[in-house]
């Protein structure tokens, strides 16, 4: 009976291994234990052993090609015994001939390998060795021209890539040899071992592994300096509620079955609650104030903060005179500003002076967050998502009733929990009553 | 409007080979040049005055060497035939010139660039389009502030390659390379030179040891160190000294050789950021807009035509294929082709003096160098510096005095450039003889100083 031999699985870490040479042909006779093959895995060079005795029937991937663990890689049974794939063994071997005749149309294009195409295990012997991957012109003899550890080995032993002096250092200091020289053919200098002086540096390619770099700018940048600043220089606490919803969504959808003259189709819950907000706000003067470390400037309108989502990042465009707007301005006025800040035509004017901010992220299904106040406001409101809460009647019966998640964040420096809750109540108030609300 | 890769302003050995380097990579490749192809290495530079000074060294030669057997009667030098051969070399160079770049598929134009934009350059009405732009507009002489250099005798390195009689006396201000080249080529043709330097020594870039010694070995040549020249006028030039004392020199001619600055003028309207000495770059030869290289003098990094090419093919490659290439500038060989001639690469002694280094010398007189002693004879100025960093023993610097020293010092850059250390250097072996020798012996005596 004839039986798999598997690609064994070295480590917890390790999804597949490249196979590096095969040390039996087919029709070899191999005892269980017998060196089928080595392979390569990204830490190591391990011997793959046989797990039966008998003749090796057919061996299912090349040198340099890379095997999934637990994967069949050759098949051992009696001389001349009829044996069938495993259905992973034959899916491989189909994908195999396909991919015999798709290398047989395509053209060669590119001589250099990419990046991708070196196996890890090669990446580190050639930081090892100071070989630079990208500036050899090697073929690599793994599948698909992927570059292993013999390659790299073979460049090794053909270049000397230190200059006398600078080999003189490395020897005398210990110091790291870095992978690229500045001199004639790239050639490594003194200067060159010099200016790479970072002693440990060994483990970065084992752990945590390949990374990508990205110096902060832009949005980016700005944001990171302000979240710090507010969270360093504020004492903030988060509380929650919800809020009936059910008037807002009766509302919106009349909005969006009206006729087109009315030109609210448009109008979103967002929308409504940042107009619930506005109205709110007039009667906690507190919560819409800027901090100023040694007083509180209170103001006589709402200038709502708006959280936008870019691809740049966040931004926050202001709408001025929030509390003095109808529904649909107001509504017209948010799409007006996330659209400018989409196309990145925002400027100071637009994102600049709000008094009070909203952030949401309930089309995300978050229900509740802690939102960080955008200093020198005092509050932040946080808007969640619907969900179904369970209301229990004046007759103990209970009912599901969709409730709308918010979330205050408050700078406790200049607002205390009571007021700030009393406002969020209203708030809650205002937005189950919001058909009321907006005919007041 | 048409559409380049790359346009190139400039065709000294900067602009041309750049455009070269890129037309051969089948790039489409405009150069500009105002004047002459080949800028003025080839065309007032270099080359020209390479042709007559080694006309003033034979004619020199053919005079003093009485004690090897020549005795020469009635030798005379003929200025116009020797200013004719110069033109003939000049043309045949910048015909040269000319074939390479038709070859490389370079279009050329002749006439004043004005950058529009990054993108865009006039050369009159028509308006050239380029993916990049290669500045290598030079550099011109200098004119100092003085009194009478607008006098008609006072003349630029330009134009006294094209006088066409030699004066009886010639006064040059500033020993810097040029005026010790144009010193040595009057001298010898029997012109009284002085030569008025603002510094304590001349050539600022040659160890002074050798400076002293080259100074001493210019027979022919009056030299007033750290002087000051106030006016020039009919009278002559006046200057004072260090203490203050007054000197007044008369003068047929006088030549201004004070330095180089940048040609600027076709960048005006690009926001290029310039510093004393040229426009910023850096070591790939990128200035501060993006597709905008610079090379050769006009970034005032090193005035030298040969770094001008480097520089050149570090921004072609930087530009249309890797960006690995960087300018190196501790190992560029320059040459001060005076009689005698000089020549350096690397630190002088003084340099490595001041920087964070320690460094270890070796000097040796070239008198005990069997061809120059063959040649020279024993009383002619010759001498060899060698400085290695004490650590390594890596060299890290040249120093030649005296005949072929411009021809043997690409040695010393390989040296250098390949950081050979003393031990290595002892492996190679020199043609015997030869003057090169005694690159090989200096080293050889810091390896004896070591054990």
């Amino acid at each position: 009976m004839a039986s798999n031999v598997v690609m064994p699985k070295l480590g917890n870490t390790v999804d597949s291994c490249i196979i590096l040479d095969w040390k039996v042909r087919e029709g070899d006779t191999v005892s269980q234990g017998d060196v089928l093959c080595e392979a390569e895995t990204d830490k190591s060079t391990v011997e793959v052993e046989s797990t039966a005795s008998g003749v090796v029937l057919q061996i299912l991937y090349g040198p340099g090609e890379e095997v999934p663990v637990m994967q069949p890689i050759a098949i051992i049974g009696e001389k001349g015994e009829q044996f069938v794939l495993s259905e992973t063994a034959s899916a491989k071997q189909e994908e195999q001939e396909k991919e015999t005749v798709q290398k047989q149309s395509k053209p060669v294009v590119d001589r250099m390998p990419s990046k991708s195409a070196v196996s890890p295990r090669a990446r580190k012997t050639a930081q090892e060795k100071a070989i630079d991957i990208a500036s050899l012109d090697i073929q690599g003899s793994g599948a698909k021209g992927r570059v292993i550890e013999r390659d790299v080995l073979a460049a090794v032993q053909s270049g000397v890539r230190l200059t006398p002096a600078a080999r003189q250092v490395v020897a005398e200091s210990g110091l790291n040899v870095p992978t690229q020289g500045t001199g004639i053919g790239g050639r490594i200098l003194v200067s060159d071992v010099l200016a790479q002086n970072k002693p440990i540096q060994k483990t970065d390619e084992e752990f945590p592994g390949p990374y990508v770099e990205t110096y902060l700018k832009g949005v980016r940048k700005v944001t990171a300096k302000r979240m710090h600043e507010s969270i360093a220089t504020t004492a903030q606490l988060t509380i929650h509620a919800y809020a009936r919803a059910t008037a807002l969504q009766t509302l919106r959808s009349r909005f969006k079955q009206s006729d087109e003259r009315w030109a609210l189709k448009n109008v979103t819950i967002n929308d409504m609650l940042l107009f619930a907000v506005s109205r709110t706000l007039l009667r906690f003067p507190a919560l819409n104030s800027h901090f100023l470390g040694d007083r509180l400037v209170s103001f006589d309108h709402v200038h709502l903060g708006c959280a936008v989502d870019t691809e740049k990042g966040l931004y926050v465009p202001v709408i001025r005179y929030a509390d003095t707007r109808t529904l649909r301005s107001l509504s017209e006025e948010t799409k007006r500003l996330a659209s400018l800040c989409n196309e990145g035509k925002a400027g100071p004017e637009q994102l600049s002076g709000g008094t009070f901010t909203v952030t949401n992220l309930g089309p995300f299904g978050v229900e509740s967050f802690t939102p960080i106040v955008n200093i020198p406001e005092v509050a932040i409101l946080g808007i969640g998502t619907i969900t179904m809460r369970p209301i229990m009647g004046d007759n103990d019966e209970v009912s599901f009733v969709p409730h709308i998640g918010l979330s205050l964040t408050i700078d406790h420096q200049a607002v205390d929990g009571a007021p700030a809750a009393r406002f969020l109540s209203s708030l809650c108030e205002a937005i189950a009553s919001f058909d009321l609300l907006l005919a007041q | 409007m048409a559409q380049y890769d790359l346009i190139v302003i400039g065709s000294g050995p900067g602009g041309y080979v750049a455009a070269e380097r890129a037309g051969r990579m089948g790039k489409k490749v405009l150069l500009i040049e105002r004047d002459q192809l080949g800028g003025v290495c080839t065309n007032h530079g270099c080359i020209p005055t390479k042709s007559l000074l080694n006309a003033a060294k034979l004619y020199r030669h053919a005079r003093e060497s009485q004690a090897m057997g020549i005795v020469a009667q009635s030798v005379s030098f003929d200025l116009a035939t020797a200013m004719a051969w110069k033109r003939q070399t000049v043309e045949t160079l910048r015909n040269g010139i000319q074939f390479l770049v038709k070859s490389a598929k370079v279009d050329v134009v002749f006439g004043e660039a004005q950058c529009i934009d990054p993108h865009r350059v006039a050369v009159g009405e028509t308006i050239y389009d380029g993916k990049y732009l290669i500045v290598a507009t030079g550099s011109s002489p200098a004119i100092p502030p003085i009194q009478g250099v607008d006098l008609p005798h006072v003349l630029t390195s330009d134009d006294i390659l094209e006088i066409d009689s030699i004066p009886d006396s010639l006064v040059i201000i500033g020993g810097g390379v040029i005026g010790i080249e144009f010193a040595s080529f009057f001298s010898s043709l029997g012109t009284k030179v002085s030569v008025i330097e603002m510094l304590d020594e001349i050539v600022p870039l040659m160890d002074v040891e050798f400076a002293k010694l080259l100074r001493r070995d210019m027979k022919g040549v009056e030299f007033y160190l750290g002087c000051t020249v106030k006016a020039i006028d009919k009278d002559g030039v006046h200057f004072v000294d260090a203490k203050g004392k007054s000197t007044t020199i008369a003068a047929e001619l006088v030549l201004l050789s004070v330095g180089r600055r940048p040609n600027l003028s076709a960048l005006e309207q690009l926001d290029l950021a310039v510093d004393r000495t040229g426009v910023i770059v850096d070591e790939r030869m990128r200035t501060n807009i993006p597709n905008v290289y610079a090379i050769g003098d006009v970034n005032g990094r090193s005035l030298l035509a040969h770094s001008a090419s480097r520089m050149a093919e570090v921004a072609v490659s930087n530009i249309f294929g890797t960006d690995r290439q960087r300018m190196r500038y501790h190992a560029i060989p320059w040459a001060v082709y005076g009689i005698p001639e000089a020549a350096g690469c690397g630190l002088t002694e003084q340099e490595g003096n001041k920087s964070a280094r320690n460094i270890v010398t070796a000097t040796t007189q070239m008198r005990a160098n069997g061809r120059f002693l063959a040649e020279q004879g024993k009383r002619s100025a010759g001498l060899c510096k060698v400085v290695v960093d004490a650590q390594t023993q890596a060299i890290v610097g040249i120093h030649l005095l005296g005949p072929y020293s411009s021809e043997i010092i690409w040695g010393a850059a390989a040296l250098i450039e390949a950081e050979l250390r003393v031990q290595d250097v002892q492996e190679i072996v020199f043609p015997h003889p030869s003057v090169s020798e005694v690159i090989k012996d200096t080293i050889m005596a810091l390896a004896a100083n070591k054990t």
